[in-house]
């Protein structure tokens, strides 16, 4: 039985096989069908570049063995076996590899395993212009991607840039109210810090983590409204002077709430709604659950845990469990439960914070 | 002659050509070229008096169009993760085929290299991450395809220790 004959398919009248040939030919496909003793036959003319991957003097129906030849198609063999040995008609494809030649030209090549009429063969084919196609694709459209990549890293740059100048306009902000408040540094950085820590842990997204490190030092901006005598008196206030005081959260919401910067406006809503309670007894609207806006809810909790468990001039630091004790009973009055609950969970992030920015 | 396979693995444009290019033939271009397939170079190295031939598979990058076959890793003694320094995604790409690699085929000894260091005006990838990395017990190499620093010593790793692991 010659080679041809036992192609796929019927069998081939010799005229009918020289066509065949110049097709395979045309293709630049070499045609192998493995025998029995692992070696194979070539079922078509060689194509010139056969001695890449065997013999090339070898004849047709020829057994030639291709082991060792090409690292590549010795891996690519691997899995062709499996698919053999199965016998279950199928086909696999190596992917393209490049065979370089001792002049140090590369072949672009493609191999495929197909088990066909009970026989197995392997098909290898030069892609030649095909490949030189590929190439041409797969290079513009990878041109093309990194140009988007680059675009998108000079939008990241700049937008950074702005936020770093919108950052510096807060931190001038709350430098002028800093300097008639007696609120520390430190608290108004560890707040940002806090916040920042439970908007990361409720899966936002590094935009509005890092707004709210920047809006939340802000809740008591509006105090630079507040007359002296009130801010800064030392004892207790009267019942008229606490509605002045109180104050604050509007001065504070009509400076930065109606700004077109998303920190600023951000920074308003916190200082509007951050004396607010979860049960409606807080100010300047009792609001109550979900009408008060998240951040305000979050700054609610920070504040109050860093302003207890720190020294100021008028009160000695709480131990942290009396602290937390506290904001537990406070759970659904003062705190939202679930903001509170949450807060917990990030307790060692929040000592974190703590311990590494000091007053 | 003892011959180790090494395959360049990691996401398009990360330099995974030009540092075989630059080890092998001590050449280096701007432009950049896309992979297509595999191919395949070789290099002889000699340490210590033994020479050790080096097969080194250059695997297309990893992108939407072109996903990496870790078969092309069977019988491999190591791999070279390849990130671009300068493009912080790529360090995604890397640790995700490393992933891959370690599923499918379990573990090899492999090194992640964070190339362009030349470009270090416009490095992406924090020393906070990368020290992570390092405490994850990964081995990470620093290199420029470009002017070749680092280069010798990503491939002399493996030449010298061709049968241990690189990383737990």
């Amino acid at each position: 039985m010659s080679a041809v004959a036992q192609a796929p398919g019927a069998a081939v009248a010799p005229d009918e096989r020289v066509g065949l040939d110049a097709v395979l030919a045309a293709l630049n496909f070499m045609v192998l069908r493995r025998a029995d003793d692992g070696t194979f036959l070539r079922l078509n003319t060689a194509p010139d570049w056969s001695g890449l991957l065997g013999p090339p003097d070898c004849s047709r129906g020829v057994g030639i063995a291709l082991a060792g030849r090409s690292g590549f198609l010795d891996n690519f063999l691997v899995d062709a076996l499996r698919l053999w040995l199965k016998g279950a008609p199928g086909r696999i494809c190596s992917g393209v590899w490049l065979e370089t030649d001792s002049h140090g030209s590369d072949w672009p090549l493609e191999a495929q395993a197909i088990v066909a009429d009970g026989h197995q063969y392997l098909i290898i084919q030069h892609l030649s212009e095909e490949y030189a196609e590929r190439v041409q694709v797969m290079q513009s459209a990878r041109t093309h991607l990194l140009a988007e990549e680059a675009l998108e890293r000079e939008v990241m740059r700049r937008t950074a840039a702005v936020r770093q100048r919108e950052e510096e306009i807060a931190i001038r902000l709350l430098a002028a109210a800093g300097m008639r408040d007696e609120e520390t540094g430190g608290h108004v950085r560890r707040i940002g810090l806090f916040s920042a820590a439970l908007g990361r842990a409720l899966g936002w997204d590094p935009v509005r983590t890092t707004d709210i490190r920047v809006a939340a030092p802000m809740h008591d901006i509006g105090k630079i409204g507040i007359p002296d005598r009130i801010l800064q008196k030392p004892g207790k206030l009267t019942p008229e002077e606490f509605r002045v005081m109180q104050q604050h959260t509007v001065i504070g919401a009509n400076m930065l709430g109606d700004s077109t910067i998303p920190v600023l406006r951000m920074g308003g809503a916190i200082a509007h709604c951050h004396h607010e309670k979860w049960d409606g007894s807080g100010y300047p609207r009792g609001l109550r659950g979900e009408q008060i806006p998240i951040e305000a809810r979050i700054v609610a909790i920070v504040d109050v845990y860093d302003a207890m468990i720190n020294r100021r001039v008028y009160k000695e630091p709480i131990p942290e469990a009396e602290v937390l004790a506290t904001m537990a009973e406070a759970a659904g009055k003062h705190f939202d439960p679930q903001l509170l609950d949450l807060f917990m969970q990030i307790l060692p992030e929040i000592r974190s914070i703590l311990a590494s920015v000091a007053d | 002659m003892m011959q180790i396979k090494l395959c360049m693995v990691g996401a398009f444009a990360v330099g995974k050509s030009s540092l075989v290019r630059r080890y092998v033939q001590s050449a280096f271009s701007e432009k950049y070229h896309t992979t297509v397939g595999v191919k395949i170079d070789k290099k002889d190295v000699t340490v210590d008096g033994a020479t050790t031939r080096m097969m080194l598979w250059d695997l297309a990058g990893e992108d939407a169009f072109c996903r990496l076959q870790t078969t092309y890793l069977r019988g491999s003694s190591g791999y070279i993760l390849v990130a671009d320094g300068t493009r912080a995604h790529t360090l995604d790409v890397a640790l995700d085929l490393h992933g891959r690699i370690e599923l499918e085929l379990g573990r090899l000894p492999f090194v992640l290299v964070l190339n362009k260091e030349d470009l270090a005006a416009e490095w992406a990838i924090s020393g906070e991450r990368i020290t992570a990395l390092e405490t994850r017990g990964i081995r990470i190499l620093r290199s420029s395809a470009k002017n070749g620093d680092g280069v010798e010593a990503i491939f002399a790793h493996f030449a010298r220790v061709p049968t241990e692991a690189c990383a737990e």
